[in-house]
């Protein structure tokens, strides 16, 4: 023990994170076998035989960790998930936004959710940096989008007020272009 | 059925005359190729109305071309942003992405094409000449040798993992376990699902790539202002078609490699629902056991990016083997295209090849002309493609994010679609930064419901009984394979430390 207790805590394992997937894992399992409790032996065959050896690979997971941590080499810590540290406030924000972007878009429609996204974003990531490129690329993009996935592929994509200006925008154009195509003597 | 070989080279020369529907099919398929949630199938679908007008031999020719240069796109994202176009991509940036991040994305980007078209080509011509035989295959395989077929696929999880295979297996278990959500087979009774509706009919696959792969590559990559390392950023710098073509003579140099490794995919596209997720990875795994440098693989190796795009290439002449000579599509496009030939009235089977000789082979020979005008596509497309690893991630991290997300929304239309991504983000997230692996999830995934299949009618069928897992020759012959494919890598490389201690202490000393 006293060889152990010399070892520096930074040479240490960081592996407090590293039983986040397992112990998922095995919770997950607990609950998908408790929702076939009840059922007829063909809905319960593949989650048994699946989620026995899960557990069983997680339990050996847990044996593992706790005896590196036992004999020192490790420890319960979470640095690996959050290392840098200095990366974890960009991080986070990404996510608030990310999050933002799904809950806004049924509401808000998808051209002016995605300009918002795109523009925060790159700001956000930039620390506010050139932002006359980052509003004009974001637009650009989030218009090709648009003319691309819902009027080119007729995808459906929840619409707001900018989307239906666009839409009849962009068919306004395409008749324009038509009208101007068939005056010249095309088809 | 007797086939008519002399008669190829003129159906040849016919199909030739189709490069006006060919050429825009290509690109087309490149594109939706490379974007999540836009596969060949999705866009089929979306193209259904325009196919049924084009007429029999257009559409066909034009379903082809698009599915075959589908798979080719699928690699181009995946080597330049870790991003798989589609899962049988999955493998692809094992190799790949290391050599983006080492600044050799045209070289990347090179060989991964030219195994593509090599690959795809080599394989449509062998099917032209031994499609009857290749056919016979599926008559051997039936539910019992299917599972322990996908099994085979997982098991390769713990060698893709090999840095911590117990880590490797608990991601692709978990895969499983959740690639078994939704309603049973039998009697619809809904397991895991959380009370989302959503999920009755599954974990639905594009949402779960774009999360595993996507969402957490953009939650990583904030990290650095660049995906390049620093000598990266140097290389591509000056990077010039000089790369381009040195990737194409790496490829060239392994020809065999490349020959192989496609063989693989053209067996596996045989077997319906095996597909180019299970193709890639036994190539990548068969590559890395037989290689001499396995301890290179992961780290940006050639041969490591070189097995899957041929084998996912390989595949796709694979799976219209069996749609054509006996009506079994052996994947969701061939399926689509099934649906398109029948709405013709085309009856597929032997009749088709003797009836309608041109259509039956000209499915084979678009396939090979859309390949040797892939290969000409794709060189300009390595060499400017390449420079997206140049733009910061200020930019790459909000477009990886938005662009995906989108993808995961498109095939079902459900918002919850990209909570759902989101939500297999954060798991990816966590499993990367903690070494397990995603693609070990994803190919859970992948195969969790379709292994439960099988598993369910090969018990149906023994009224419950395990042991129909080891009732018949062929099963009994993949199982003896399983294990030593499980156990391969282990004697070679007690062979190769055998061997290192044995020189060491036959040097002499100094």
């Amino acid at each position: 023990m006293a060889a152990d207790n010399n070892e520096s805590p930074e040479k240490k394992q960081s592996i407090g994170a590293d039983l986040i997937i397992p112990i998922c894992a095995v919770v997950f399992t607990l609950y998908y076998i408790s929702t076939i409790l009840d059922s007829p032996w063909t809905a319960k065959v593949t989650a048994y035989l699946i989620g026995s050896v899960l557990i069983g690979l997680c339990f050996l997971l847990f044996v593992r960790s706790g005896y590196a941590v036992r004999r020192g080499r490790a420890d319960l810590s979470f640095k690996s998930l959050i290392e840098p540290v200095e990366a974890l406030p960009r991080r986070l924000a990404l996510f608030g936004l990310t999050l933002a972007y799904i809950v806004f878009l049924p509401i808000v429609g998808f051209t002016l959710t995605t300009f918002v996204f795109l523009s925060a974003g790159m700001l956000l990531l930039s620390r506010g940096e050139g932002r006359r490129f980052k509003f004009i690329l974001a637009g650009c993009l989030s218009v090709g989008w648009f003319a691309l996935l819902v009027v080119g592929f007729k995808r459906r994509f929840p619409l707001g007020w900018v989307d239906e200006q666009l839409k009849v925008g962009i068919s306004d154009l395409y008749g324009f272009l038509e009208g101007l195509f068939s005056a010249s003597g095309g088809v | 059925m007797e086939f008519d070989f002399s008669s190829y080279p003129g159906i040849f020369v016919h199909t030739l005359g189709f490069w006006w529907v060919i050429l825009p099919a290509i690109i087309l398929g490149i594109i939706v190729g490379a974007i999540p949630g836009f596969s060949a199938a999705n866009t089929i679908i979306i193209l259904l109305p325009l196919t049924l007008a084009m007429g029999e031999e257009i559409g066909l020719i034009f379903m082809t071309a698009l599915y075959a240069s589908s798979r080719m796109g699928a690699g181009l994202p995946a080597i330049l942003v870790n991003i798989p176009g589609t899962a049988g991509a999955a493998a692809t940036p094992l190799d790949g992405y290391p050599m983006t991040q080492q600044g050799k994305a045209p070289q990347a980007l090179a060989i991964s094409f030219v195994s593509s078209c090599i690959g795809g080509l080599l394989t449509t011509v062998l099917v032209l000449f031994i499609m009857p035989y290749v056919a016979q295959v599926i008559y051997y395989i039936h539910s019992v040798e299917l599972v322990i077929i996908m099994l085979f696929g997982i098991s390769l999880i713990a060698s893709i993992a090999a840095r911590d295979t117990l880590k490797g297996l608990i991601a692709g278990f978990f895969g499983l376990m959740i690639g078994t959500i939704g309603a049973d087979h039998i009697y619809a009774t809904p397991r895991g699902t959380m009370g989302f509706l959503e999920l009755y009919d599954g974990v639905p696959l594009i949402p779960a790539l774009v999360g595993l792969f996507a969402i957490s590559e953009a939650f990583l990559v904030v990290e650095r202002k660049s995906i390049l390392t620093d000598a990266g950023a140097k290389l591509m710098k000056d990077s010039s078609w000089a790369e381009v073509f040195e990737g194409v003579n790496e490829t060239l140099k392994r020809w065999w490699h490349v020959t192989w490794t496609s063989l693989i995919g053209l067996v596996i596209g045989v077997v319906p629902g095996a597909g180019a997720a299970i193709a890639s990875f036994v190539a990548y795994q068969q590559s890395r056991t037989f290689s001499k440098t396995p301890e290179l693989y992961g780290t940006g190796h050639i041969e490591g990016l070189i097995a899957p795009e041929s084998a996912n290439n390989g595949v796709t002449a694979g799976t219209l083997v069996p749609l054509l000579i006996i009506g079994i599509p052996g994947g969701a496009t061939a399926a689509i295209m099934l649906v398109v030939m029948q709405y013709h009235g085309m009856t597929v089977g032997p009749d088709l090849f003797i009836q309608q000789p041109k259509l039956a082979f000209g499915v084979f020979t678009t396939m090979a002309v859309a390949y040797v005008f892939m290969t000409f596509l794709a060189l300009p497309m390595a060499r400017y493609t390449s420079r997206i690893t140049t733009v910061s991630t200020v930019y790459i991290a909000p477009l990886i994010i938005s662009f995906t997300l989108v993808g995961a929304f498109v095939p079902r239309a459900y918002v919850f679609d990209i909570f759902l991504a989101l939500a297999f983000g954060v798991i990816g997230y966590v499993a990367r930064k903690t070494g397990y692996h995603v693609a070990a999830i994803l190919i859970g995934i992948v195969l969790g419901r379709l292994m439960e299949f099988r598993l369910l009618v090969a018990l149906k069928s023994a009224e419950g009984d395990l042991m129909v897992l080891f009732s018949s020759t062929i099963g009994n012959i993949l199982w003896a394979m399983l294990v030593f494919s499980l156990v391969l890598p282990y004697f070679l490389e007690w062979k190769r430390n055998r061997a290192a201690a044995n020189e060491t202490a036959d040097a002499p000393e100094a």
